[in-house]
């Protein structure tokens, strides 16, 4: 060691192992100062501190958040939460779950209440997670429990938020409805679900969740061997979801829903000039309040094997045949192609001729000699045979793409549907064979192949009414925290352009005026006196009807192979503010039963625009009288 | 030189209860990352696979810094420093951010900490710098200016992150350099008398969260939600244990994650719950060991340079598992700072590795240097 010493050119080693000495005894009693340490926490707390985590004396409750309100376009709270009330166990030794339950099941005897629940018991018992024992109890039993609370260790009432749906029926197709987070969602992780969390499952509930859902807040509390809280040692808040602003308006849509008297169907309202919708309604439908508390397996099964299909929106995701209202498509491409002029005429003798087949006319003596207005007016369907046989198919196509049709319009909601606008090479890709002459006389009334959604037609109508162009249909105006700030907010969006002259535009808003307004228009039913209603009346056949006319009135009787009734229209003719689809399933001719349907819409939407200009006046009364008595104190 | 040149000798006397030592703390680190990342849902964390990468890549790091001579590794000192400064305000401007604080580099594939490497570094620059400037006295104050600038540099940048633990690691490390090579007692007394009219002046620089720590310290029970809440689960974590602990992968506090951060700063609750005391003694008496192992490789190297750099890597070690024990423990506030070769982070267990591979050389080469 020595020898090196003479190397060194700093300190003395010896110096350094003075030190070192030193240190060492200072790490060794660091060091036995944490194993003092341990020993205490371990050995002579141990007991205690063990006691604590394993009765789990500390727990973590989660908090569920408020989701947020869905409100129509005038702030009127279409969707609201209220508290509910589960039953939960919180596991204590030597007592397992099912004996709680013959407890709490003879102690609801006494009352003549039964302990109802679909909720599976677990299978192991972890001390530290509660188990839901029943779900959504009433006051009676809340009541029960907590009274005989000694009897029932560990059992606790919890209150959750759940929602309460206003008019659940007549807006489920557009909000939905929520549950409980299902095994798939809990996987994806970027979503952070836990469980037991409460989740959209439907319509803007499901679309809009992760603005509506709200954040999860803890609760850390000491319980007692019983299970009851007795020290609340801590909380992180929950913060409530945003509330959505829809451009709903809720009375439109309950005036919607009760013109239909229970016929099954659809209708959407818009607003021309930017897409909003005023009213969606899809019937039947189904009360959301039912999922609230996990739906009943008997009940769910109802809904679903229900062949009205209740839980479909209708309105995105129904397709129908057009029928008659195509004719419009079908009329504005022959005047913008040149095919035709509004003077050309065509005589209808109630019967169409290509090659050996005859295609006939609604009208079974024909219509005459007719002009493309009349045609229109009457529904003239051998007006448009002779129309469309002079476009063909794909220029029509070109059209009704045009108009929207044969694509999704982009409306926030899940499951919209496509509908189908055929050309020839649609038919060679899909069916691989080429296009029948025959299939085009079809087309060009809104049979055969063709499909559209009632929320397409209002859109299609939409652009004819404003002026040529297509908006995107806008359901939700805007996400606003509960303090008011704005989180995201929709604008109007136009998706295309008809592009027609000012002439097709001309002839063709005259025509669907006179559809309902002149004296043999079709559409006469949904005459609205003052609102100067265009529109167009159709009806789709539900399945091909024989031409001979005996199996044909036959066949019609039957309900289900009855054809659907649809009308759409908009007014007033001058600068329209709303438009309507409305269609009825097996229901009858679109005049006779679809037009009124949309007269009493528009009918409500224009009453409720008279009261609302009165209302503002007589406020705007109101105000002047109040500024002129204020008006002495002046100089 | 003798870089890079095989000699046997460095096989011969090779450093296995070193080697042993660390490599069984890696692997104890390993079990329990294993346990922290064993949840009730099943869904198996793939942590400890991580860990163990971050294991292998160190050894890597480790044979390097090994088998390069530690004079060599001397002569690039200040350079290895400035690059670590320079990824310290490269983080300060590009870094990316998590929980509030700027201090890691993303590679897309993993997020590299350079506060972590910085504490090594430092050590190396500040050896360097004593080695060129042997003195027989007690260094003066204004020869330590030099040093002062070194550990100020780093420790500014990371304070400013920020990482109130690593910077205090850096302080703590270099003033027991300091200490160890000798300071002029008169030196030593206005360093601290003005250390601690600093203080109250360091306090209104501190971030509210910090504050907020180093208050509930020292009464936890007040916000038991908040940072307390660390405190108190921790220590019935470890509690809970008892003598013989709860048994691997049966820790009731970490199974149900009421223990927060336990896979980083708190890996040492973990493990006490499931190890109980038999565990916590068993690795205590391991990094004892290591400790004292480190400080005698200090004590017999033939040159400054190697005492300087085993004392600092010791210093490092052991300050780290002092400190971190004592939060854990309920005995210092919460500064965040890792239980080194425990805690789960690759960017504090490859420079640590690479850290005992200097260890190992100075210990092998007292053997090998002759001049």
């Amino acid at each position: 060691m020595e020898k090196q010493c003479s190397l060194r050119n700093g300190p003395e080693p010896s110096e350094f192992r003075q030190k070192l000495k030193v240190i060492i005894i200072l790490v060794c009693v660091v060091l036995s100062l944490l194993v003092i340490r341990l020993w205490y926490l371990q050995v002579i707390k141990g007991d205690e501190l063990r006691q604590r985590s394993e009765n789990n004396a500390i727990r973590f409750r989660k908090i569920q958040p408020l989701r947020g309100l869905v409100m129509d376009r005038h702030g009127r709270i279409m969707v609201d939460n209220r508290p509910s009330y589960d039953v939960l166990y919180m596991p204590t030794k030597g007592l397992n779950p099912e004996m709680l339950v013959q407890k709490i099941s003879d102690i609801y005897k006494t009352r003549a209440l039964e302990y109802s629940t679909d909720l599976p018991l677990p299978r192991t018992v972890k001390s530290y997670l509660p188990v839901r024992l029943e779900k959504n109890v009433g006051m009676e039993k809340v009541a029960l429990v907590e009274t005989n609370a000694l009897d029932l260790p560990g059992v606790y009432i919890d209150v959750t938020p759940v929602r309460l749906y206003v008019d659940g029926e007549v807006f489920a197709p557009v909000i939905g409805y929520t549950g409980e987070v299902s095994k798939e969602e809990l996987e994806k992780t970027e979503e952070g679900y836990s469980s037991g969390d409460v989740t959209g499952k439907y319509g803007i509930e499901k679309v809009l969740d992760p603005y509506i859902r709200g954040r999860r807040g803890n609760e850390l509390v000491e319980v007692n061997a019983f299970g009851k809280v007795i020290k609340n040692l801590g909380r992180i808040d929950p913060t409530s979801g945003a509330n959505v602003v829809l451009t709903i308006d809720a009375d439109l849509q309950k005036a919607a829903w009760e013109a239909f008297e229970d016929k099954a169907g659809a209708a959407v309202a818009m607003d021309p000039r930017d897409g909003s919708i005023l009213a969606m309604v899809s019937l039947p439908s189904f009360d959301p309040n039912l999922f609230n508390a996990g739906i009943s397996r008997e009940e769910w099964v109802k809904l679903q094997k229900n062949p009205l299909n209740p839980l479909s929106n209708r309105a995105i995701s129904g397709q129908y045949p057009p029928g008659s209202t195509y004719k419009l498509i079908v009329a504005a491409a022959a005047l913008e192609e040149g095919v035709i002029t509004p003077e050309t005429r065509i005589s209808c003798n109630g019967s169409f001729e290509l090659g050996n087949r005859s295609y006939r006319c609604w009208k079974k003596h024909g219509h005459g000699s007719v002009n493309l207005h009349q045609a229109l007016v009457g529904s003239c369907d051998v007006y448009f045979y002779t129309v469309g046989k002079m476009l063909g198919v794909d220029r029509i196509a070109r059209y009704a793409k045009r108009f929207g049709l044969g694509d999704v319009t982009g409306i926030e909601l899940a499951h919209e549907r496509k509908g189908l606008v055929p050309t020839r090479d649609w038919k060679l890709a899909r069916m691989k064979e080429p296009w029948q002459p025959g299939e085009t006389i079809s087309i060009s009334i809104g049979q055969g192949f063709n499909l559209a959604t009632p929320l397409q037609l209002v859109q299609a109508y939409s652009a004819m009414a404003n002026g040529g162009s297509r908006w995107r249909p806008r359901l939700v105006e805007r996400i606003a925290w509960p303090d008011g700030t704005v989180v995201k907010q929709w604008l109007p969006e136009k998706t295309g352009e008809l592009k027609f002259g000012p002439k097709t535009m001309d002839v063709l808003n005259r025509a669907l005026w006179a559809v309902v307004n002149e004296p043999g228009g079709t559409g006469a039913n949904a005459r609205v006196p003052g609102a100067d209603v265009c529109g167009k009346t159709g009806t789709s056949q539900v399945i091909g009807l024989p031409q001979n006319e005996k199996a044909r009135h036959a066949m019609k009787i039957a309900a289900f192979h009855k054809d659907h009734a649809l009308f759409v229209c908009y007014a007033p003719l001058k600068n329209p503010e709303i438009a309507v689809a409305v269609v009825a399933e097996n229901a009858g001719g679109g005049g006779a039963v679809a037009a009124p349907i949309a007269r009493k819409i528009l009918a409500a939407y224009f009453e409720s625009k008279k009261k609302e200009k009165t209302n503002s006046a007589a406020v705007r009364l109101t105000q002047a009288a109040a500024s002129e008595n204020a008006q002495p104190v002046g100089p | 030189m003798i870089f890079l040149k095989y000699d046997r000798r460095l096989f011969q006397n090779f450093d296995w209860t070193l080697l042993a030592l660390v490599l069984a703390i890696c692997a104890i680190g390993v079990v329990n990352i294993y346990s922290t990342g064993f949840s009730l849902d099943g869904n198996q964390s793939p942590l400890y696979i991580k860990q163990l990468q971050w294991i292998f890549l160190g050894l890597a790091l480790m044979v390097i810094t090994f088998l390069i001579d530690y004079r060599s590794i001397s002569q690039a000192a200040y350079v290895i420093y400035g690059l670590s400064v320079a990824s310290l305000i490269f983080v300060a401007v590009f870094g990316h951010t998590a929980n509030g604080a700027q201090r890691w580099i993303s590679f897309g594939f993993f997020l590299f900490q350079p506060s972590e490497l910085m504490k090594v570094t430092m050590i190396i620059a500040l050896a360097r710098y004593f080695d060129d400037h042997k003195s027989h006295e007690p260094y003066l104050l204004r020869e330590l200016f030099i040093p002062c600038l070194i550990v100020l540099i780093p420790f500014v940048l990371i304070l400013k992150q920020p990482d109130l633990g690593t910077a205090l690691v850096l302080v703590i490390v270099s003033a027991s350099i300091v200490l160890f090579i000798g300071m002029n007692g008169k030196s030593l007394l206005i360093a601290l008398t003005s250390a601690l009219a600093v203080m109250p002046v360091a306090w209104h620089f501190l971030k509210d969260y910090q504050k907020d720590r180093l208050l509930t310290f020292l009464s936890p029970e007040t916000d038991p939600l908040g940072t307390g809440y660390h405190i108190i689960q921790s220590m019935i974590a470890i509690g809970s244990g008892g003598f013989l602990g709860k048994g691997f992968l049966q820790g009731s506090q970490t199974q149900l994650k009421f223990l927060p951060e336990q896979q980083t700063d708190f890996v040492f609750s973990v493990f006490a719950e499931e190890w109980g005391f038999i565990g916590g003694l068993i690795l205590l008496v391991m990094f004892i060991s290591l400790i004292v192992w480190g400080l005698k490789i200090a004590l017999h190297s033939k040159d400054l340079l190697g005492t300087i750099l085993a004392f600092g890597v010791t210093a490092l070690i052991a300050w780290q598992v002092m400190i971190n024990m004592g939060m854990v423990l309920g005995l210092l506030p919460v500064v965040g700072i890792p239980l080194p070769f425990m805690s789960y982070g690759g960017s504090a267990l490859v420079t640590l590795l690479g850290a005992i591979g200097l260890l190992m050389n100075v210990s092998v080469r007292r053997f090998v240097l002759q001049r």
